[in-house]
């Protein structure tokens, strides 16, 4: 039990204040002794003393917040820890490479959110992070098994894209949202990207350390670029003295992984949906996961018990008796 | 129009001893028509009262005369509680029923031509309320007048146990004027230390003491004499039960007069003045 606003509090002491006012009517009797004892009388007596007090205190309670304190259930069900890192590179915003007929289609960004969101409905006892990126990596959202701040999360993504794509970057910001949760023994980082970028050798070695550490499986979904090499595409040689396409060099960098890795070509949202649906069938174990259940506010419950004791009061001073002389 | 103070018609059983002429039997030889004896002219010279029948019959031829005894005054003392709990009655208070009942005594007394003194008390014998015995007792009627408008602050009855000091040496009428709103023990004392004197105890209680009381509701009384309050939840039970303490305190106090052979009067709301003669000729012997 903890106090939102404990300052308050301190006015307490005006509670007493109408302890010591005397009652202001003064109906003076013969001899008092004459007034045989009765229950209910010294009950609404002693009602009458301490209701004015009692309403003052529960409403400077009520005002001061009191709350108690979240607490923590730890639950157990059948899924994952997954990080959804997303792009948000301008080239998002195009369409799908399989729509060959017109550039006039669903965005990349747009079905993915929408698969997306799918996906995370279907998850019963999942734990969704999420973080995208674009010139670099942006934190979005903490491990969490609220519902509906990853949908929302995922719906913010599908707005306007920016700038350019920094895998790198994300994926390290991704790997961060495993840090310090505890391991429920089944996690996954799902990055959903079109094209790829390169990584340099030091943030290479930073993935593939972090990536081992947390034992996170990675997925792999390529949107794929109109025009773009497909990353299986294996009987692609470069020239001579060009590098490989990044995406291949990429590909070719995570199957080096010490956690498992499993990359997805997307052309259009019918094979995004497949990769999706692959992935959900994956992952699919037992977790241990810590329920957040939020403290419970009992400010209105001090207000509802003021209201009712000030009817009270209010009742009892209706038929107090003014005069009979 | 001024109502004429009601009048009631009281008498002792006793035999004064006053001097001065009035209405009441007395041992006074004088000018009655209550025989008393015979005696010879010699020692009583008046040849007014020579009984010839048994001057004749003394063998001594001795001339006797008939004493009668006169009717003689009697002194009468209102005795008023002016302790806080007189003031209960708003508008109607008991102090004004009080005034009441004493300037109608003291009209019946002065008709009988009797001597009147008053005396107020609360927690001491008030001095500014004694009007001392007298035949001619203005201030008795200048006090009765000021009980009218008399309000007393916080004061009990506690002067109670020194009334005797104050009363006249020989027998007196006396009418106690209160409520009776004191612990027996003290009533007690007070009625034997005038047990020399005829006490008529004038009960004053209000039906809105009890009876009148609201049928229901919340009321914090405060206690006039002790100042302490009571909060009450008014009901049919409860007013029962006010009412059943007021009969069982009306048959205490009957009890406790009755023990000095004194039966009180109580008055409730109005003071009726034949009831008062009615007392008289019932209680006490002529």
């Amino acid at each position: 039990m903890t106090f939102s606003f404990p300052w308050i509090l301190w006015f307490t002491p005006l509670a007493f204040i109408p302890l010591l006012f005397k009652e202001a009517s003064l109906q003076y009797y013969s001899w008092n002794e004459m007034i045989p004892k009765d229950r209910l009388s010294s009950i609404i007596a002693m009602i009458l003393k301490f209701i004015a007090t009692l309403i003052l205190l529960t409403i400077i309670i009520g005002l001061s917040g009191p709350h108690s304190l979240q607490r923590e259930i730890e639950k157990t069900g059948i899924g994952a820890q997954i990080a959804l890192v997303l792009d948000r590179s301008a080239s998002m915003d195009d369409p799908f490479a399989g729509n060959n007929q017109s550039k006039v289609g669903e965005m990349k960004s747009a079905a993915a959110a929408r698969l997306i969101t799918d996906f995370v409905n279907s998850r019963e006892n999942d734990m969704i992070g999420m973080a995208s990126f674009s010139n670099s990596g942006m934190y979005v959202l903490p491990l969490t098994d609220n519902k509906n701040a990853i949908i929302s999360a995922v719906r913010a993504t599908a707005g306007n894209a920016l700038f350019q794509t920094n895998i790198g970057s994300g994926l390290t910001t991704g790997a961060e949202l495993f840090n310090k949760v505890p391991d429920s023994g089944s996690r996954a980082m799902i990055l959903l990207s079109d094209g790829a970028g390169r990584i340099d050798a030091a943030t290479q070695e930073k993935i593939k350390d972090w990536l081992g550490r947390f034992k996170i499986s990675l997925y792999w979904i390529v949107l794929r670029q109109p025009g773009g090499i497909s990353i299986f595409n294996t009987s692609y040689k470069a020239r001579d003295d060009e590098p490989l396409p990044p995406q291949i060099e990429l590909n070719e960098f995570f199957k080096t992984l010490h956690s498992p890795f499993q990359a997805y070509e997307a052309e259009d949202p019918k094979t995004l949906q497949k990769a999706i649906e692959d992935i959900n069938q994956k992952e699919k174990k037992p977790i241990k996961y810590l329920e957040k259940i939020p403290g419970q506010d009992y400010s209105t419950h001090c207000f509802v018990a003021a209201t009712l004791m000030m009817i009270a009061l209010l009742t009892l001073k209706l038929i107090e008796v003014r005069s009979w002389l | 129009m001024v109502q004429p103070t009601p009048l009631f018609d009281y008498h002792i059983g006793w035999k004064s001893k006053g001097k001065h002429p009035g209405r009441h039997k007395s041992n006074q030889r004088g000018m009655g028509i209550e025989f008393a004896g015979h005696t010879t002219l010699l020692s009583y010279p008046d040849p007014r009262r020579i009984d010839i029948r048994q001057s004749i019959r003394d063998p001594l031829g001795e001339i006797h005369v008939k004493i009668f005894n006169q009717r003689s005054a009697t002194p009468v003392m209102i005795v008023c509680d002016l302790s806080a709990s007189m003031n209960f009655g708003g508008k109607n208070k008991k102090i004004n029923l009080a005034a009441e009942v004493a300037q109608s005594i003291a009209h019946s007394v002065i008709d009988r031509h009797d001597a009147l003194g008053l005396i107020g008390f609360d927690d001491e014998i008030r001095e500014d309320w004694l009007a001392p015995l007298s035949f001619r007792s203005q201030h008795a009627f200048t006090l009765i007048d000021q009980l009218k408008n008399f309000t007393s602050v916080n004061k009990s009855n506690r002067a109670i146990k020194d009334l005797y000091q104050y009363m006249p040496r020989e027998r007196s009428l006396i009418f106690f004027i209160s409520d009776f709103h004191m612990p027996e023990i003290e009533l007690e004392n007070c009625l034997s230390n005038l047990m020399r004197h005829h006490v008529v105890p004038v009960v004053l209680w209000d039906k809105k003491e009890y009876i009148n009381l609201p049928n229901f509701g919340i009321v914090t009384i405060t206690d006039p004499e002790s100042g302490k309050k009571n909060t009450l939840f008014l009901r049919r039970e409860l007013k029962e039960k006010i009412v059943d303490s007021f009969e069982k305190r009306r048959a205490v106090i009957t009890k406790a007069f009755m023990n000095f052979d004194i039966p009180p009067f109580f008055v409730d709301q109005h003071f009726d003045a034949n009831k008062m003669t009615e007392y008289f000729n019932q209680f006490v012997g002529a």
